[in-house]
């Protein structure tokens, strides 16, 4: 299997198609939809006993003063229901309340102890619990019961109570989903998964650790290994590329940014790094004529990317039979950003190298 | 061929094989960390010793231990692929990791008094946790959530009425004693906590006068049981000079409590089988050791009872001796009490009291008497607060999979899996036109297959894991079209130089794919761990054992017969 070598002539040219890709890319990037994992709220999956229509769910559940995005699709294993719901403003706000609550706590109960025994502490106390009283009430409130349903003698029932009123508002916003689901589905098997506003602010920051300690390995490594400049900046804007390009395809086609679809892109940055290093190794540590090497890296380049495309696509496949979500963003993510990497790598990459092999010499 | 059998290096192989084999057949439980031990000891092995044999020989011992491994252990799905329900436990604000295993084990605990022993607790990052248990039965699992909601109860038992209740306790003001504070009090250890008017009152007209007398800390005590012992039981941590009658007479002083909320002893030994004693009504527990006969079991079952079983270690009561030389009961979990301090004199004149302190000593010295004070001061303090799990848990977002939906989704899974291998043969087929370059290709990736299989199953193979799997059979081929293409190649190179070539690209791209992924690993993102793991594994399999292997097979049947050292 013979293809013709495309670095002969004006190989600058080359990197036209990566250029325009990468731009499109980054009008598209700020469109990619965050995920539950990422943005918080509430999902909800359905295996359906029957055939169901999106439009007439999403209204019937509207009229239950639930609004939320309905998506159903058909699979071998039946029909399928994707039912999501934002994030509740009230639960983000009894979140804070709750954390300002438990900062104030600890203090009104040693006043308390201390003002029984001693009464000269009694005006102190009374203030701070004025405080505390004041961030339940704002509780009861949003929880829609009153300071007077509970009988309130001290802190502990004041935490008490506090609890839960939270607890409540918890279980409101869940049955404000489940009820409806209830009353106008049926269906065989249920998921729900609910990302409270501080899981997904872990997710977040966690993810960005992720992302800061994997490039500052991935470029350290690159830089050590290779020891010179050019070729190592070369390799990395390759592998940046194809990561742009990757995030590009996920606002086209909608493919949400997740837990799942965020290990695929990190396994880009491993994938991307290969074929760039592949390149790299050839041109820079073999004799010849940098054309001809260059030629014959992408050969097994384009090998190697090309079975990764393969087996990516069987689990696409098998994504689009089982509409898992899992096997869908992984495998999308994977697609795009391996696609991409044929583009970045022999297009920017190849050309970058190119040059400087014929400029400075290797 | 025949020297190969007597070679020492392979004599050694063969040893760590028998070894290893042993291992996975024996300690199921090991058996997923055992398989990496033997792919790092055989992968160090056959990158040390240059006989491409060897190498081969490596990868075929691994292979065979994977095998073994699904044969005897099977693998381990996650609920994704054999149907059950998911629950998570949110908890109310980041713990550190000790907090986080602890609050697993009480969850674990309290799952396992359903009977619910396959039930799987693993933390998610460090504000949550996931129980798993493979049942999607409504009433089970609404049973589940109820146990895990439950807030427990703290009593401090004097002299037969409840002192202290966990109701008046301000659960902030639950602390460890200061250094300081511990040298004034002379002790090793202590937790201070403070309570309410109420409770000060209570305390104050209970422990009149009980200078001595134990306070036995119960936290959730049955209020409608009986307890069944053996004399074995009682015996098991008696100390020498004591009597069983000495026993039986602090087991009664501990479970005393008014209001006919009393817990009585019976011996199972002297049971009559025939006429046993009465249960209150239909609900009355008789907790009881799992050691115990059938037939005891069945018979207080005909006669009324909720027959509760407990391990041996939870049943057998601890003693302690006073310094008045008197028996007391220390520590009898099945029953909630899980210790028994004794009240200081000056807390037993009938003055209402609100700070209160509960402090021990501890034997030994340095660090193990340091680890056993912090021991004791985390007990009392969870127990005060009720062994509560500081946490909300989000009832309703659960993830229910009926078994066949489950069952289904793995078959098609790895129908997928059988599709991509079938499909990466063909593409090589066709690139290389040369079955003696593409069989072994196929063969390894098989083998590689297995071995991640095996290797994960040994854990739980989830949706992510799965993918991860169906991805490292398309990367892992790579660093094959590597080596293929670099001995193909027309050059003066000898095929040793190749194989150099080729391994040097190969060992670059392993460290950078580890290095991308490693931080993953490390996320504590559980849900897509799995995908880091079976990368991880891919490479690493890959670079140690499998590419050398198939630089030998293929070296011998590309490169002139000769192989490769």
């Amino acid at each position: 299997m013979d293809f013709p070598n495309i670095f002969k002539g004006n190989y600058k040219l080359l990197a036209i198609p990566p250029l325009v890709l990468i731009l499109i890319s980054i009008y598209f990037i700020p469109q990619i939809k965050m995920g539950v994992d990422f943005q918080g709220g509430t999902l909800v999956t359905l295996n359906l006993k029957g055939a169901a229509d999106a439009e007439k769910l999403k209204a019937d559940l509207a009229g239950e003063g639930l609004d939320a995005g309905v998506r159903v699709y058909q699979t071998t294993t039946g029909y399928k229901a994707e039912i999501e719901v934002p994030q509740s403003q009230k639960l983000v706000e009894a979140d804070n309340l709750k954390s300002e609550f438990n900062n104030l706590l600890p203090d009104v109960s040693l006043l308390e102890v201390v003002s029984m025994q001693n009464s000269s502490q009694m005006n102190e106390y009374l203030a701070k619990r004025a405080e505390l009283e004041a961030v339940s009430d704002r509780m009861f409130s949003l929880a829609g019961v009153s300071r007077k349903d509970f009988n309130i003698t001290g802190a502990i029932e004041e935490q008490k109570s506090f609890s839960n009123a939270y607890l409540k508002i918890y279980g409101d916003y869940q049955s404000s989903i489940s009820k409806p689901i209830e009353k106008h589905i049926s269906y065989s098997s249920i998921s729900i998964q609910t990302v409270s506003p501080l899981l997904s602010s872990q997710f977040i920051s966690k993810a960005i650790n992720v992302v800061i300690f994997s490039a500052v390995l991935s470029i350290a490594f690159v830089f050590i290994f290779f020891r010179t400049f050019v070729p190592s900046l070369a390799v990395l804007t390759g592998s940046i590329s194809d990561v742009v390009i990757a995030l590009g395809a996920m606002g086209i086609f909608g493919i949400p940014f997740t837990l799942p679809s965020f290990a695929a892109l990190l396994m880009l940055i491993g994938f991307s790094l290969d074929t760039d290093i592949l390149l790299t190794m050839r041109m820079l540590r073999r004799k010849g004529d940098p054309r001809e090497k260059a030629h014959w890296a992408m050969k097994t380049g384009l090998t190697m990317s090309v079975t990764a495309i393969v087996a990516f696509s069987a689990l696409f496949i098998l994504a689009l039979l089982t509409h898992i979500p899992t096997y869908y963003e992984i495998s999308a993510v994977a697609l795009a950003g391996l696609v991409g990497d044929i583009f970045a790598t022999w297009g920017i990459n190849a050309v970058l190298l190119l040059w400087y092999v014929e400029r400075v010499g290797a | 061929m025949m020297e190969l059998f007597t070679d020492k290096k392979f004599l050694v192989l063969v040893v760590f094989f028998l070894a290893l084999i042993s291992g996975i057949i024996f300690y199921p439980v090991y058996s997923g960390l055992l398989l990496i031990l033997s792919l790092i000891v055989f992968g160090i092995l056959s990158m040390l010793w240059k006989d491409p044999r060897i190498k081969l020989a490596g990868l075929a011992f691994l292979l065979i231990l994977a095998i073994a491994n699904i044969a005897a252990n099977g693998l381990k799905y996650g609920i994704d692929f054999q149907g059950g329900t998911r629950i998570p436990i949110v908890l109310e604000k980041p713990v550190s990791s000790d907090a986080m295993s602890e609050l697993i084990d009480i969850v674990k605990k309290r799952v396992s008094v359903l009977g619910l022993t396959e039930a799987k607790v693993r933390a998610v990052g460090d504000t949550q946790i996931n129980v798993e248990v493979p049942s999607s039965d409504e009433q089970t699992i609404k049973f589940i959530e109820g146990t895990l909601s439950h807030q427990g109860v703290y009593w401090g038992v004097v002299d037969g009425k409840v002192a202290i209740s966990g109701e008046d306790i301000y659960s902030t003001s639950i602390i460890p004693l200061s250094s300081q504070q511990l040298a004034q009090s002379n002790a090793d250890w202590g937790v201070t906590f403070s309570v309410n008017r109420h409770g000060a009152e209570q305390f104050a007209a209970v422990g009149k006068n009980k200078a001595d007398y134990p306070v036995y800390m119960y936290l959730d005590r049955p209020t409608n049981a009986v307890l069944f012992l053996s004399k074995a039981d009682i015996r098991a941590s008696l100390p020498d000079d004591s009597s069983e009658k000495e026993a039986l007479r602090s087991l009664a002083d501990a479970l005393e409590l008014d209001s006919g909320r009393n817990i009585s002893v019976f011996i199972t030994e002297d049971l009559n089988l025939s006429s046993l004693p009465k249960p209150k009504d239909n609900a009355t527990r008789a907790i009881i050791s799992n050691e115990t006969a059938d037939s005891v079991k069945s018979a207080l079952r005909n006669s009324g009872y909720v027959v509760t079983e407990y391990p041996k270690s939870e049943i057998s009561p601890s003693f302690n001796r006073t310094r008045s030389e008197v028996l007391t009961v220390a520590k009898l979990e099945a029953i909630g009490l899980l210790s028994s301090p004794l009240l200081s004199p000056g807390l037993t004149t009938g003055v209402p009291n609100y700070g209160f302190s509960i402090t021990g000593s501890v034997p030994g010295t340095g660090a193990e008497k340091t680890a056993e004070a912090q021991a004791n001061v985390k007990k009392i303090q969870s127990i005060l607060k009720g062994g509560s799990l500081p946490v909300q848990i989000s009832l309703g977002s659960r993830t229910t999979l009926p078994a066949s939906l489950g069952q289904e989704f793995l078959r098609l899974s790895l129908i997928g899996v059988v599709a991509s291998l079938v499909a990466i043969s063909l593409l090589i087929g066709f690139r290389y036109r040369n079955l003696r370059a593409t069989i072994p290709i196929i063969l390894i990736s098989i083998s590689e297959l297995i071995i991640l299989l095996s290797i994960l199953g040994s854990f739980t193979i989830d949706l992510a894991a799965m993918a991860g799997i169906i991805a490292a059979i398309g990367v892992g081929v790579d660093a094959q079209i590597v080596i293929t293409d670099e001995l193909l190649r027309k050059t003066e190179e000898s095929t040793e130089e190749k194989v150099e070539h080729a391994f040097a690209i190969i060992k670059t791209n392993v460290v950078v794919a580890a290095l991308s992924m490693i931080p993953l690993l490390f996320s504590g993102l559980v849900e897509i761990i799995g995908f880091a793991i079976s990368t991880i594994l891919g490479s690493l399999l890959g670079y140690m054992l499998s590419r050398p292997a198939y630089a030998a097979i293929v070296g011998m049947v590309i490169g002139k017969g000769e192989p490769v050292q």
